[in-house]
């Protein structure tokens, strides 16, 4: 049987259920959305690793003019070297639709039953390919616009348009989903490939090394005395290509979003336990006087403090056991929208035990401890002192200086003077609530202000490429032919070659070493030609020029190329290893482009002296005279180039370009907006509570005010009316406070993922749409106690004690 | 006449009272800091009540009696002179300390009658008994019914406070303050609230339990209570004035 004193406080438990069911929801939503995301985060960072390494990933590779089994089991006695095979990649092409290509990254397996490195698994279809189809990986599908079993057309640099059937889908968990790359990924023997014109010769040794396999430097160091061996050995390597170990393309993003989610997750739970506090300040302003008559009857304060702080450990333990699974839930619908954008199979949702305990501990420990301010508070209070108290004390307003500021805000209207200077009365209560809204809005606005940012970005990087179309050629071709004949296509109004190379920085031993995944384009770092004067790209210098008729020996770098040379500055002169000739170039600039690959820009004269050839190109971008053209000219420029015989390598336009960056942000955006609706509920039932507490107090005046002709409607705006005060100062309080918040948050999401601060932008859209939510759900919140008290007899509420 | 140190009865050496004295004070006083200036609520009080007295402290408004009954329950602290009360040093000891003797010695019966609203009567009563760990879970109930029926209410036992008239819920104050069986009872206007035939019966009921050997101190504006006690004090401007014996009718 329960105690008296228990029984008191389910008493008191029930007569204030609508508050404490508020604080209870507020901490059930913050311990759900830090559930969540700590949920998600052990499923993802478990999952990554058991898809990504489950695929045995290659430390490094290494191409060669032609690469056998020989040259494997040579490799594989060497110190160091965990494993060792032989395989191809080839870029090709395949139509989806007529005269529409996209580009095909071939992999070419010898042995699909061998497979160990790099490995991807079949999902359905036949296993190994037979001669004359290939593999798709799963994401892929979609691009191809057709179905397992039925023929697709392909083209290779080296042959004709062919036509293959797709014989069954894989799953490489290597690879980023195709969609957001806009590139199909394909599988297929040496035989096949001999089929499409190609010589079949594999070109790539995957290698594992055997130490240190999460240390870059030691990959680093191994591939390169590996190499050294191999150049003397007769077997000259070309290219070392080392992707970030053990990390999938996007992992660092994925991370860099769950890491902001974490934030403003603990950030929620905070202002859960801000709530917790108000409540509870509130409950124990009611409560001062029973405290003191439980003191007055031999009750010690370590007694009712202990009743208290339970009742809230309980409240707490019950808001976790609302919330966690909630969370849970979430986390796990998170992990499968997350996996779907990583490409991962999610083998098992199953939470570990520290998630279950952390969240727990958080939702019940962070309440307790930001409770006990008021409990002790008030447990320490003389019995005299409680005894005394009545609720808000008459004497206590007029007293000090802002009592006397408010008294000058005079109005025609005495409920309207009335309800702002009451907004002032319980200034503490006034301070958590303005807080805790404050805080909400500026979460609300940080994340909203982050979206726009990263929509700023997309739209900045397309109003900063002035062309519409780039088409990359197998090889080089005089660059006045491929003017002519892409200038000669109606809708075209200018052309400009911007040549492209795969470059790498000189490393000791000057090998080509790159940062390249197996996929060819996460990683890549090239050199491309720009015409000085072009208008193509808006310059956006963050330091130093853009380059300049004359510049020989000059190159700018984007912000991607400047993250792998981080100890560049302008000024300094740095080494390249283009086409296997070493270079030396001076960098004057640096440019910030978003969501473009490291590049290393020269002038024509720069980049022919470079590349060792003069008056050719391999790659044009064009302007068009209606961009909205972009397809039916794009297929134009393919087919008159296809006339003179002239092989393309890619065409990529605007729109690809735009679903491809879409594609990336797609889930960062998701996430903020995901927050943001939290902040706002979490918020919302800060404002509810503290009016709720604030009319109970006031219930004697009320009836006063009514006892002397105020009518209920009175009443309810006198309330509604110091809610939406309260509302609109913690608006005002809250911008200035986003903008901090932003610019950090800002800074850490855009340099974990794009190695560049997101830049800080006001969204007007944002303070438009907090400010609406705020009056209206100060309206709603005070609504609901206001209506209470406008119903109260005068009677009961000057009986009220 | 503030500086006026009064005794109502002959008194012993400060804190050491007689074998019968169960309240001691010797020059108290109670200074408050107000907008308007130093307020002086006791002033060189000096107080000997023996056990079984029954006495009531009357007195106009603001003249120092609740300040007078709340220094002598540890509610309030002196702010200088001595107060011993069953044995205790009551103006050195911490909250804490007061809190576990208060709910062993004194029995406080508020004029609002301050029962906790979510409380039945009967568990209002077992209250105390479960704070201070007085008597055995078992047998609080038992004791609470057998107090309420004591004074009359065993029939409330199982309702709501605000279920019961005035005068009953000051019977259940009553009842709640005998639930330790403390050797003091000490009221704050137990009849401020209720009509003059309850508020009768009430002030009988103190003498009573007076009788059975309570040590009742009771403060009232009321001044024709002079039958129900055995002494009576009268405060003014919380100056002790001469002593005042009521002819022993009730206690």
């Amino acid at each position: 049987m329960l105690s008296p004193r228990w029984k008191k406080l389910l008493g008191d438990l029930r007569s204030a259920a609508s508050r404490f069911a508020m604080m209870a929801a507020a901490i059930a939503v913050s311990t759900a959305a830090v559930g969540a995301i700590l949920s998600s985060y052990a499923i993802l960072t478990r999952e990554v690793s058991r898809n990504y390494l489950g695929t045995n990933p290659a430390s490094a590779q290494l191409e060669f003019s032609a690469a056998d089994d020989s040259l494997v089991r040579k490799i594989l006695t060497r110190p160091g070297i965990a494993d060792a095979e032989a395989g191809s990649t080839v870029l090709a092409r395949i139509e989806v639709a007529p005269s529409q290509w996209l580009p095909l990254m071939l992999f070419v397996v010898p042995g699909f039953d061998r497979l160990r490195i790099n490995a991807f698994r079949p999902e359905s279809g036949a296993w190994p390919p037979p001669e004359g189809s290939l593999l798709i990986e799963r994401t892929a599908l979609p691009l191809t616009r057709t179905q397992v079993s039925k023929p697709i057309s392909v083209q290779t640099s080296n042959g004709q348009k062919r036509s293959l059937s797709i014989s069954g889908l894989v799953h490489d968990p290597g690879l980023a989903p195709a969609w957001q790359e806009q590139t199909v990924y394909g599988y297929l023997t040496p035989a096949t490939l001999r089929a499409l014109g190609e010589s079949g010769d594999l070109h790539l040794v995957k290698i594992v090394v055997r130490d240190n396999a999460g240390s870059l430097r030691a990959i680093e160091d191994t591939a390169r005395r590996l190499a050294t061996w191999l150049g003397e050995q007769g077997w000259p390597v070309e290219e070392i290509r080392i992707p970030p170990p053990r990390m999938h393309p996007h992992q660092s993003q994925m991370m860099a979003i769950l890491v902001m989610l974490l934030i403003f997750s603990l950030l929620a739970l905070v202002l859960g336990a801000i709530l917790a506090a108000t409540i509870i300040s509130g409950f124990l302003a009611q409560q001062v006087r029973q405290i003191a008559i439980m003191k007055a009857i031999g009750a010690r304060s370590r007694q009712i403090a202990f009743l208290y702080a339970g009742l809230i450990a309980a409240l707490g333990a019950a808001s976790v056991a609302l919330g966690l699974p909630l969370g849970l839930a979430a986390g796990r619908g998170f992990s499968s929208l997350a996996a779907r954008l990583l490409n991962l199979n999610i083998y098992s949702y199953s939470v570990p035990w520290w998630v279950w305990a952390a969240d727990l501990l958080l939702g019940v420990a962070v309440p307790l401890g930001v409770a006990l301010v008021p409990i002790l508070g008030a447990v320490r209070r003389t019995i005299r002192d409680a005894i005394n108290d009545y609720g808000v004390d008459k004497q206590s307003v007029g007293a000090s200086m802002i009592d006397r500021l408010l008294a000058r805000f005079r109005n025609p209207d005495p409920a309207l003077s009335m309800a702002v200077r009451n907004t002032f009365r319980r200034r503490a209560r006034l301070a958590l609530t303005l807080a805790l809204l404050a805080t909400a809005g500026a979460m609300f606005i940080t994340s909203l202000n982050l979206k726009a940012a990263w929509e700023k970005n997309l739209a900045d990087a397309r109003a900063d490429r002035h062309y519409q179309v780039e088409v990359r050629l197998e090889n080089a071709v005089p660059e006045s032919k491929a003017a002519a004949l892409v200038g000669a296509i109606p809708g075209v109004e200018r052309v400009e070659s911007w040549n492209i190379l795969p470059a790498a920085v000189d490393s000791p031993g000057h090998f080509t070493i790159v940062r390249t995944y197996p996929d060819g384009g996460h990683g890549s770092f090239t050199l491309r030609s720009a015409p000085p004067q072009t208008d193509f790209i808006a310059h956006r210098v963050q330091e130093g020029r853009w380059l300049r008729p004359g510049d020989t020996d000059a190159v700018v770098l984007n912000h991607m190329a400047l993250a792998l040379l981080p100890n560049v500055k302008v000024g300094d002169v740095i080494s390249l290893i283009v086409e296997q000739r070493l270079v030396q170039v001076r960098v004057v600039g640096i440019l910030r482009e978003m969501l473009t690959p490291a590049a290393a820009y020269a002038t024509p004269e720069g980049f022919a002296i470079a590349a060792g050839q003069a008056g050719l190109t391999n790659a044009v971008r064009v302007a068009l005279k209606d961009a909205r053209a972009v397809d039916s000219v794009s297929r134009s420029i393919e087919q008159a180039l296809a006339r003179e015989r002239v092989a393309v390598k890619v065409s990529i336009t605007e729109s690809r370009f735009d679903e491809a960056q879409t594609g990336h942000v797609y889930i960062l955006v998701f996430a903020l907006i995901f927050m943001a609706l939290v902040m706002a509920v979490v918020g919302s039932l800060g404002l509810a509570s503290a009016m709720s507490a604030g009319v109970v107090e006031r219930t004697r005046e009320f009836g006063v005010m009514r006892a002397i002709g105020a009518t209920s409607r009175v009443v309810l705006r006198n309330v509604v009316s110091e809610g939406v005060f309260t509302g609109l100062l913690s608006w005002l309080i809250a911008i200035p406070l986003s903008l901090p918040l932003s610019t950090q948050v800002g800074n850490l999401v855009g340099s974990l993922s794009f190695r560049v601060p997101l830049p800080l932008f006001l969204s007007p859209g944002a303070l438009g749409i907090w400010l609406l939510v705020v009056l209206a759900v100060s309206a709603v919140a005070s609504a609901f106690p206001a209506q209470r008290a406008a119903r109260l007899t005068i009677r009961e509420t000057l009986a009220y004690v | 006449m503030g500086n006026t140190s009064t005794m109502v009865e002959p008194a012993t050496p400060a804190g050491q009272g007689s074998n019968h004295t169960l309240i001691s004070l010797r020059g108290v006083s109670k200074w408050y800091d107000t907008p308007s200036g130093r307020f002086g609520a006791l002033k060189d009080v000096a107080l000997d009540v023996r056990r079984r007295d029954c006495v009531a402290v009357v007195g106009k408004s603001g003249s120092g009696k609740t300040t007078l009954i709340n220094v002598i329950t540890g509610i309030d602290s002196p702010s200088s002179g001595r107060v011993q009360v069953a044995g205790a040093a009551v103006h050195s000891m911490s909250q804490e300390q007061l809190a576990v003797w208060r709910g062993r010695n004194v029995g406080v019966i508020f004029q609002f009658f301050q029962l906790l609203p979510t409380l039945t009567v009967a568990e209002n009563v077992m209250l105390p008994m479960d704070f201070c760990g007085t008597y055995d879970s078992s047998e609080r109930r038992p004791r609470a019914l057998a107090l309420l029926d004591r004074l009359g209410i065993a029939d409330q036992a199982g309702k709501l406070p605000a279920d019961l008239s005035g005068g009953q819920q000051q019977r259940a104050a009553i009842a709640r303050a005998l639930a330790n069986d403390p050797p003091i009872l000490v009221a704050d206007e137990p009849t401020g609230n209720l009509d003059s035939r309850t508020a009768d019966d009430v002030m009988s009921l103190f003498a009573r339990l007076a009788r059975e050997g309570k040590t009742v101190l009771m403060a009232t504006h009321e001044r024709d209570v002079s039958r129900f006690f055995t002494r009576t004090i009268t405060l003014v401007d919380g100056v002790v004035q001469a002593p005042f014996f009521a002819g022993v009718k009730s206690c």
